[in-house]
């Protein structure tokens, strides 16, 4: 019972968060704010993914990068020809495996 | 069209802007495809919830409580440990406030919804939910706010449901998850393809390179605010390059 208080606190301050600017949309963002407002896209998917891909297990090494590093391209490779996002994934996982259980 | 949903929509009916635009279905088709790319990591997110000490129903109900994967697997593992409840809301709402950030930048395109479903509407705001509805909605600038709201609704609504699912089988299936196959590098690459359709300039490139470069720097900072930090400097960086590439 105790747990799940916690989690609907935890949910209840991330609604706030997701809430914040889009209940007070009739007012403008600060001007400041507006001119990085475009990057929050790139930015923030950027610095989820990129760690992820060079150290997949926290780890910058030749033997845990470069496996991971070619599966990254290969991914970006297969989306920009198929353009379906679960080929893309698949493949480069695939890679991956195959990468890893061929390198000692 | 966004990149985004006309790669998804490859092999559909050409649907173009305007009169024969149907924006729910374009919503479910973008939302099914990305709930795809996310069954590794969700079945993986499943399985490690339920090899915690947390109940299995406690910590799967925190997929519709919080619905937010990174947030929900720092939670349950801090329940799991014993920390203090402050600690654990503190800690997993410094992971989740990114979606401050999500917050601003959708705002921009829902000035038209009413306040009902401005309301609705955050709850379902996570990261893949987010990165659907700005490449949809920055790449039709003329789409009226009644076909916005209608994409949004029936994408949040699918990738909702799906999460829901995904979580749940992982949760059941934990143990039986072959682990001979590593499922680290699952999560970085749906990442990746939801940021590949938003570099469509040299500044939105700029964001992405120097924002990745510094959380990679910075992923030793306790807390998750490695990724606050880059995605601090990203948005410099973005800024900048717009404002050099206009002097």
């Amino acid at each position: 019972m105790r747990d799940l208080i916690v989690l609907a606190v935890v949910g209840a301050g991330t609604y706030a968060l997701r809430a914040a600017f889009l209940l007070t949309a009739d007012a403008r963002p600060p001007a400041l704010l507006e001119r990085f407002l475009p990057y929050v896209a790139p930015a923030v998917l950027a610095a989820i993914a990129v760690p992820g891909l060079l150290a997949p297990r926290g780890i910058v090494s030749v033997g845990e990068t470069l496996p991971a590093v070619v599966a990254a391209a290969v991914t970006w490779l297969l989306w920009a020809r198929f353009k379906q996002l679960p080929v893309a994934l698949i493949g480069g996982l695939a890679l991956w495996w195959l990468l890893e259980a061929v390198t000692p | 069209m966004s990149a985004l949903s006309r790669g998804a929509a490859r092999g559909a009916a050409p649907d173009t802007e305007g009169t024969r635009a149907r924006p729910a279905r374009d919503g479910i088709r973008d939302a099914l495809a990305v709930i795809a790319a996310y069954v590794p990591f969700g079945l993986a997110l499943g399985a490690t919830l339920a090899a915690t000490s947390v109940d299995p129903v406690v910590a799967w109900s925190s997929s519709f409580l919080v619905f937010a994967g990174a947030a929900q697997l720092v939670a349950v593992q801090l329940l799991d440990d014993g920390a203090l409840p402050v600690i654990v809301v503190l800690t997993a709402l410094v992971v989740n406030s990114r979606h401050l950030l999500y917050s601003a930048s959708l705002a921009v395109h829902t000035r038209d919804w009413s306040r009902g479903w401005r309301a609705g509407g955050a709850y379902f705001l996570a990261d893949p939910v987010y990165a659907l509805a700005i490449a949809r909605f920055e790449g039709r600038e003329r789409e009226d706010g009644a076909a916005r709201l209608r994409y949004y609704v029936a994408m949040a609504l699918t990738c909702w449901g799906g999460w829901l699912l995904l979580t749940a089988a992982g949760i059941l299936l934990g143990g039986l998850l072959p682990a001979t196959l590593p499922l680290e590098l699952a999560a970085p690459l749906t990442f990746l393809l939801l940021l590949i359709p938003t570099l469509k300039s040299r500044a939105t490139w700029a964001a992405a390179v120097a924002a990745g470069g510094t959380a990679t720097l910075a992923a030793p900072l306790p807390l998750g605010l490695g990724l606050l930090l880059a995605a601090a400097v990203g948005m410099a960086a973005g800024a900048i390059t717009e404002r050099m590439s206009h002097a």
